[in-house]
């Protein structure tokens, strides 16, 4: 094993060397790590300062009487803020159904929707990217404004809606101060936001089925009809469930298109959880309830996540297989 | 190969123009049907904007008019003038703009950055903080308003530009835009001006930022979109007319016009609406990008 005593000077020699490479290989190195860290500061300092510490207190706000109008006495109160979000005159669980119901309604709705749209878009035509620009057009529109405009098309005295009603003999409705009708109208309003969203996704998804399948299936007599069924509807799948995702996450948040339709009424029938969190926390100043909501959305919002890439994660493997 | 030898084929071999054929009218049905369900869609997913429109230059007894009318009788121009005089929608327009164009340019500033280091720098923590990000994108904002609220309102950031804009720019869609962006990048221009000496800041100011060029306009429409047309946060954020911005101006409209006149109402949302409409229609192809590119 002993090299001579030549080799090993050379060795020695090249030793040096290389750890003169290696050292100015590590400084390098560190010169980019530490730029790494510089590049990555604004967002992950702004992002712990105005979002994870937020979120701690969220958490820890949650077990206490904290009150935002007079944080001085902040008390621990164990799990009463939960326990008092399922109680009869929280109003939460109402809160909770109807966020429930918009969800269970918007998301199918606005996904069947955007894949017949997608689908209805897909290969050229003349016209085809005018129509893909009407119909996403809500979905880039601010709320607020859209908003207004349905609270104007809805109103029941001279609102086009009611007018369009009157020829079959329907008396005009007030769309948005009776139930049932007042979340129906939110539930339309947000659905009208979302098709162009889910069909912008699913166009994209289609985009990447290889024109031979179709073709193939063409050549052996399959129509439209049973063309998409057979096969645009399975190679979306993995896109479905990705939108079921960010459509229950987004229809978690609903506020601004209840706040003004709505205000949450009539009696609390629109109301969703963001919107009973803002009213607990900026109205009554009872920021324990208000947090403890938030904990159950975020345990919602996660769980929901968790659960969705777990089965599509199966999915997945079955198809490879 | 094959590609080439199909496309020069036609061309040599078949000068003789085809005549035109109209398909017969059966294999036109389905067509025909298409252009029937989208022209209904339009109608009712871009109707709403046009009515808005329309409205804006009607009288209020015009706009709740039985039967409606199509076109103003009488074109209202003064409607406008009207709205900036009930409530300082100038000022509005003012803050809307400080606020979208700032925090648009953080966030652009800050996730390119970030984007970047993630994608192409090598430093200790870097997968642990990237899981962070990771996770906290499962956080929506709507979680954590009461406590964010009273951190500004202890800053003493409530009622500020500072307060609208400065928690607004962390972008973690951004950082994820962006980090695709250059790990799709190939890596040997980078490797060349590495060799001869550059350093990372130069690198990336010189080199990958302006390569990024397209995605930062993509990312850029799509923020300002975002931010324009943000509400809720700034809602919460502000009390005083000073700093209200268009989409709060609009709901302090509605409390005061209310019901009667629905003419100021669709003025206002013109001036809500309008620009966001004209930079989707400039911009639609990289704001459509960025949608469904950014999230797959």
């Amino acid at each position: 094993m002993a090299l001579p005593r030549a080799f090993k000077n050379v060795g020695s020699g090249g030793d040096r060397r290389r750890s003169e490479e290696k050292y100015r290989r590590r400084s390098m190195h560190e010169k980019e790590g530490r730029a790494g860290y510089a590049l990555i500061a604004p967002t992950t300092i702004l992002l712990s300062v105005f979002y994870l510490y937020p979120l701690l207190q969220t958490v820890v706000y949650s077990f206490t009487d904290w009150n935002p109008g007079n944080p001085g006495n902040t008390q621990f109160v164990g799990l009463t803020n939960f326990t008092g979000l399922f109680s009869e005159t929280s109003g939460f669980p109402r809160a909770l159904g109807n966020t429930a119901l918009i969800a269970a309604i918007v998301v199918p709705g606005s996904m069947a929707l955007g894949l017949v749209f997608a689908a209805l878009l897909d290969g050229p035509f003349r016209g085809r990217s005018f129509y893909r620009t009407m119909i996403f057009a809500p979905h880039i529109a601010p709320t607020v404004g859209s908003a207004l405009i349905f609270s104007y098309l809805l109103t029941p005295l001279g609102g086009l809606v009611n007018q369009a009603l009157k020829p079959f003999g329907i008396n005009p409705v007030p769309f948005l101060t009776t139930e049932p009708w007042a979340i129906i109208s939110v539930i339309v309003f947000i659905i009208w936001q979302q098709v162009g969203y889910t069909m912008i996704i699913f166009s994209a998804a289609l985009s990447t089925i290889p024109p031979s399948y179709h073709e193939a299936a063409k050549l052996d007599g399959a129509g439209v009809v049973r063309r998409f069924f057979s096969i645009s509807l399975p190679l979306v799948a993995p896109t479905s469930g990705f939108l079921v995702i960010t459509g229950l996450i987004s229809t978690l948040q609903i506020f601004t298109q209840v706040f003004v339709l709505t205000s949450g009424g009539p009696l609390g029938s629109t109301k969703t959880v963001v919107y009973w969190i803002y009213e607990q926390g900026f109205q009554f100043f009872n920021g324990g309830a208000a947090t403890a909501a938030s904990v159950l959305l975020l345990v919602i919002g996660i769980t929901v996540t968790v659960v969705q890439l777990r089965f599509l994660a199966r999915r997945d493997t079955i198809e490879m297989l | 190969m094959t590609l080439s030898l199909e496309r020069s084929l036609p061309r040599t071999v078949a000068p003789i123009p085809e005549p035109r054929r109209r398909k017969p009218l059966a294999a036109r049905v389905p067509g025909i049907l298409r252009h029937a369900v989208l022209i209904v869609a339009t109608v009712l997913f871009f109707g709403p904007f046009v009515w808005m429109v329309l409205v804006s230059f009607k009288s209020a007894q015009e706009a709740l008019a039985v039967p409606p009318t199509f076109l103003p009788t009488e074109w209202h121009f003064d409607n406008y003038s009207r709205l900036f005089q009930i409530a300082p929608f100038g000022r509005f327009y003012l803050n809307t703009v400080v606020v979208a164009v700032l925090s648009t340019l953080g966030q652009v500033v800050t996730s390119l950055m970030a984007g970047y280091a993630f994608a192409r720098l090598k430093f200790r923590g870097r997968n642990v903080v990237f899981v962070v990000l990771l996770a906290a994108l499962m956080v929506p904002f709507e979680v954590v308003f009461t406590p964010l609220i009273s951190l500004l309102s202890s800053l003493g950031w409530l009622n500020s530009y500072q307060g609208l804009i400065v928690p607004n720019i962390p972008s973690i869609l951004g950082v994820f835009l962006f980090r695709q962006f250059f790990s799709n990048f190939p890596s040997e221009i980078e490797d060349a001006t590495r060799i001869d000496g550059a350093s990372v800041w130069q690198r990336f100011r010189l080199i990958m930022a302006p390569m990024a060029t397209p995605m930062i306009g993509s990312f850029a429409i799509l923020s300002f979109v975002y931010n324009w047309n943000n509400f809720f946060f700034q809602f919460i954020a502000v009390n005083q007319t000073d700093f209200f911005t268009v989409q709060i101006g609009l709901t302090l409209l509605q409390s005061q016009e209310g019901a009667s006149n629905f003419n100021l109402l669709m003025a206002g949302s013109t001036l809500a609406v309008i620009p966001v409409l004209v930079v989707f229609l400039l911009f639609q192809n990289q704001i459509v990008k960025a949608i469904s590119g950014g999230l797959r």
